[in-house]
């Protein structure tokens, strides 16, 4: 019981601390979430013209406000699925020693770093989310009300999944860190290949039928495309629970080899020495 | 005229006063409290040309904001200052090339490269003439023996091989000025004493100014005749290395060695500083001391007594820390 | 005392030096090298891609704006030199210049005997997104040969020039953002503005109508003028330029001289202003 409440005692320590290390730079903090919005401003624009010159009532199946709709909903997926500097703090600390600290104390890293990420999303979203429901407000037009009850419990669902997956693919990663030294180059090929194939550049829908669904095949889609698909009633019935069920499932692969890799890993270092 | 003309100089700094607390940091949003915070006030100097000036002063005295106001670095609320005739913050081209600044722990050479392509740069930009170039860098590097280190990365190098290719830098085009900031600082004591050996070396050679500031006694006994101590922004002193002690060491140490072996107490003279067979020290007010020998002389049979000023360093922390209590004392 | 030179050293000599020191210090860590080139393109690479899908199902972005397939791989060609110019001599003294002040270590650039705004930003070049540059070259030459136009002498000879006044927009804009960290305390906010302003440019100005255009449209050309960046050269090639048109590459002329000259006067504002670290 005391772990337990002394890990919350901390857990609310350190969200209160980041919430007070935002706040401190206030003209950083004002301009900075409202800005996260300015690319919209560009897609809105350029798909109006696309649209216009194309004469066509839907492209791939969006409308034109479903396309700008599908910007703004990604958005929010990719804000949750995104993992900052996680892989790169995981082999910093790999590199110079700090991770002995894990293998030391009775404090399991991964669950650690779980609990620290939760706290650093939830922070974010307090913080953001007066500039987010002012876009939202003012893009209301772009959107055919809300989805109902079902769709909506399907797309928390995916969000959450979605986090959970960006987290525990980015720790895989970040475990490379006990067998190679440079991850980094790794890392770059990730972040490209994640921002082209899933959904958060432009929606998969587009691709020619002969790509698709090889990128459907990957795991990326989960993290952005998917979610937002589900909210807009792109995907729907059975082929919404047969996705679901898919995310769930890269879900718990990621969370196995986060801890095998983990493991193994640890056996590695302490063999060699730290 | 004295190269160096230092007339009420100021400098006030505006911080920000953040207050503990999530609230306040929400408060902090719209309202932020600032408050004005001296670093400088109001200091006179004279300084003339071939001196080596010493400044001493705990941390947060003003000293390095001086240098950085000499050098043009930041600007000063009021007050003014000329250095070779020269109004530092205006930082003409012509002032910049005579004079130099060295910084402890701080580096200006490229991180990744050999010194040498530091140095070499340093050559366009300055634009020293090659034949002088060539000539000034072999004699620093022989001085500072440094020879087979300019080839190597400069992040490869030790913090004392760092600290005198810093030097090299800021000597290799021949200021006439030179601003040393906590030169040793954090340095091991050979390298200390190499880079002291250096610094006096190089001055009686080329007779240029130098204002150094320094926290180690070391630095400043074995180098300047000349000390200025600051605290809290104000010269509190200004003069020899042994007037401090006439002025503010207010006592002496008198050790007794005494026949036989029962040691009396010879507390009511004074404080008992160390007291072992048959030694014992005692710290004296300076106008109690002659009393004191006559009594105890007249006392006890004393084989051997010595009347010696208290450390250096101990006096100078005195003056610090009393400054600092003046500092604390409601305004 | 001793006589001084007061003039100033040979900026050209002094901007050799720096490439050379750069190039020497890239090749010294190779593998990052390669790695910053490969990602570069990679990146190049996705939006190229993205575009030619988007061509798969219009024939036009914006309706009689002349921006069909080749015409607007041509300003993405654009966009990608400028760019690339942008990454290898701009960005990195821009990111190096803002630590610089926000450490206080920019004392030592304001010892030099030299001009401090020349200093931070031309000491560092990264050679590697030069690679950048070459995309965007060949990625110009395929287009340009296909055409239906062909751009006259004039249009030729002045490209290069609206490159690197577009370029110069760009550098402006930077100094000014970096050189408010003097008063404005941390900055990864300022760097990520820049990220989000110059996106801007990357599109043609045709699309900024409309009633959320146009704001748009106007504050990027005549507040803050990034729209001019690409555009203008771009038009020149891509399109032939009509009679009235002209006046757009005069502006273009005069918003650099402007762009450059504020941004000068914000840079000598923030040296007054520049704190320095406490010891």
């Amino acid at each position: 019981m005391i772990a337990i409440a002394s890990s919350a005692g901390l857990w609310w320590t350190i969200l209160r601390t980041s919430l007070e290390e935002r706040l401190a730079y206030r003209a950083d903090f004002a301009l900075g979430t409202l800005m996260r919005f300015l690319p919209i401003v560009t897609q809105i624009l350029l798909w109006k013209a696309i649209f216009e010159a194309a004469g066509e009532k839907e492209i791939a199946g969006f409308q034109y406000k479903d396309m700008v709709a599908y910007y703004l909903i990604v958005m929010i997926s990719r804000a949750l699925s995104s993992m900052p500097t996680l892989a790169s703090s995981i082999t910093l600390q790999i590199r110079n020693g700090d991770i002995k600290k894990f293998l030391i104390q009775p404090v399991d890293m991964i669950g650690f770093l779980l609990l620290m990420r939760v706290a650093w999303k939830l922070v974010y979203y307090i913080v953001a989310i007066g500039p987010f429901a002012l876009v939202f407000y003012l893009c209301r037009g772009f959107f055919d009300g809300w989805p109902d009850a079902a769709t909506m419990l399907a797309f928390i669902t995916s969000l959450a999944m979605a986090f959970l997956l960006g987290f525990f693919l980015e720790v895989t990663i970040g475990m490379i860190g006990f067998w190679f030294l440079e991850v980094s180059s790794l890392l770059f090929i990730y972040m490209v290949l994640n921002f082209l194939l899933s959904g958060h550049m432009f929606p998969l829908a587009l691709l020619p039928d002969s790509i698709e669904p090889w990128v459907r095949a990957l795991p990326l889609q989960f993290l952005a495309g998917f979610p937002t698909e589900v909210f807009l009633g792109n995907v729907t019935g059975e082929a919404m629970l047969r996705g679901l069920w898919t995310q769930f499932m890269w879900v718990v692969f990621f969370l196995a080899t986060s801890r095998i890799a983990y493991h193994y890993g640890v056996k590695r270092y302490s063999a060699f020495g730290g | 005229m004295a190269i160096i003309e230092i007339e009420q100089l100021t400098k006030n700094y505006r911080v920000y006063r953040k207050k503990e607390g999530l609230l306040a940091s929400v408060r902090g949003l719209v309202h932020r409290q600032y408050q004005s915070v001296p670093a400088v006030r109001g200091v006179d100097l004279q300084v003339e040309q071939g001196q080596f000036v010493a400044f001493l002063g705990p941390n947060g005295a003003g000293k390095t904001t001086t240098l950085k106001l000499l050098s043009g670095v930041i600007h000063p609320t009021t007050g003014t200052a000329r250095v070779m005739g020269y109004v530092p913050w205006k930082r003409s081209i012509a002032y910049r090339r005579r004079f130099a600044l060295v910084m402890g722990q701080k580096n200006q050479l490229w991180w990744d490269l050999p010194a040498q392509e530091s140095f070499r740069l340093h050559q366009k930009i300055y634009q020293i003439d090659h034949r002088q170039f060539q000539k000034t860098l072999n004699e620093l590097t022989d001085l500072l023996e440094l020879g087979p280190l300019l080839g190597q990365p400069v992040r490869e190098l030790s913090l004392g091989e760092r600290m005198r290719m810093e030097l090299v830098a800021a000597l290799l085009h021949s200021p006439e000025v030179l601003f040393l900031d906590e030169p040793t600082i954090g340095l091991d004591v050979v390298a200390q004493h190499n880079i002291q050996e250096f610094l006096r070396h190089y001055q009686q050679l080329r007779k240029i100014t130098i204002l150094l500031t320094s926290h180690y006694m070391k630095d400043v006994a074995a180098l300047c005749k000349r000390v200025v101590i600051i605290a809290n922004g104000q010269i509190m002193y200004d003069g020899s290395l042994s007037d401090i002690i006439n002025r503010f060491g207010g006592h002496k140490v008198v050790t007794f060695q005494l026949n036989g072996d029962r040691m009396p107490d010879l507390s009511q003279f004074g404080q008992v500083l160390e007291s072992i067979v048959p030694r014992v020290k005692l710290r004296i007010d300076r106008q109690n001391v002659t009393t004191t020998l006559s009594h105890v002389l007249a006392k006890y049979t004393v084989e051997d007594v010595a009347v010696e000023d208290p450390p250096l360093e101990q006096v100078i922390a005195d003056i610090f820390s009393t400054a600092s209590e003046n500092s604390r004392e409601p305004a | 005392m001793r006589r001084s030179k007061s003039t100033h050293p040979s900026y050209l000599a002094v901007l050799a030096t720096f490439a050379r020191n750069s190039l020497v210090r890239d090749m010294t860590f190779r593998g990052n090298f390669l790695i910053e080139c490969v990602t570069s393109l990679a990146w190049m690479t996705m939006n190229l891609y993205f575009y030619m899908l988007i061509f798969q199902f219009t024939q036009e972005i914006g309706s009689d704006t002349g921006w069909s397939k080749f015409p607007f791989l041509v300003f993405l060609a654009t966009t990608m030199l400028v760019n690339s110019l942008v990454q290898t001599f701009i960005m990195p003294n821009a990111a190096e210049f803002s630590e610089l002040i926000r450490m206080g270590n920019l004392d030592f650039a304001l010892l030099k005997p030299i001009d401090t705004q020349f200093l931070i930003s031309f000491q560092k070049i990264q050679w590697s997104s030069l690679s950048n540059f070459f995309f965007g070259a060949a990625l110009l030459a395929y287009s340009l040969a296909r055409l239906n136009h062909v751009p006259g002498v004039i249009e030729v000879v002045l490209y290069p020039v609206y490159i690197v006044t577009g370029v110069a927009i760009m550098y402006s804009l930077m100094i000014c953002l970096a050189a408010t960290s003097v008063w404005m305390g941390r900055n990864q906010t300022l760097y990520d503005f820049w990220f989000y302003i110059t996106t801007f440019s990357r599109y043609p100005i045709e699309i900024y109508k409309g009633g959320l255009g146009r704001p748009f449209m106007i504050g990027f050309t005549f507040v803050v003028p990034i729209l001019i960046v690409a555009n203008v050269p771009a038009r020149f090639l891509a399109k032939p330029l009509q009679k009235g048109e002209w006046y757009l590459a005069g502006y273009a002329a005069i918003a650099t001289i402007a762009s450059l000259y504020v941004s000068r006067q914000i840079f000598r504002k923030a040296l007054v202003g520049y704190r320095s670290a406490s010891s």
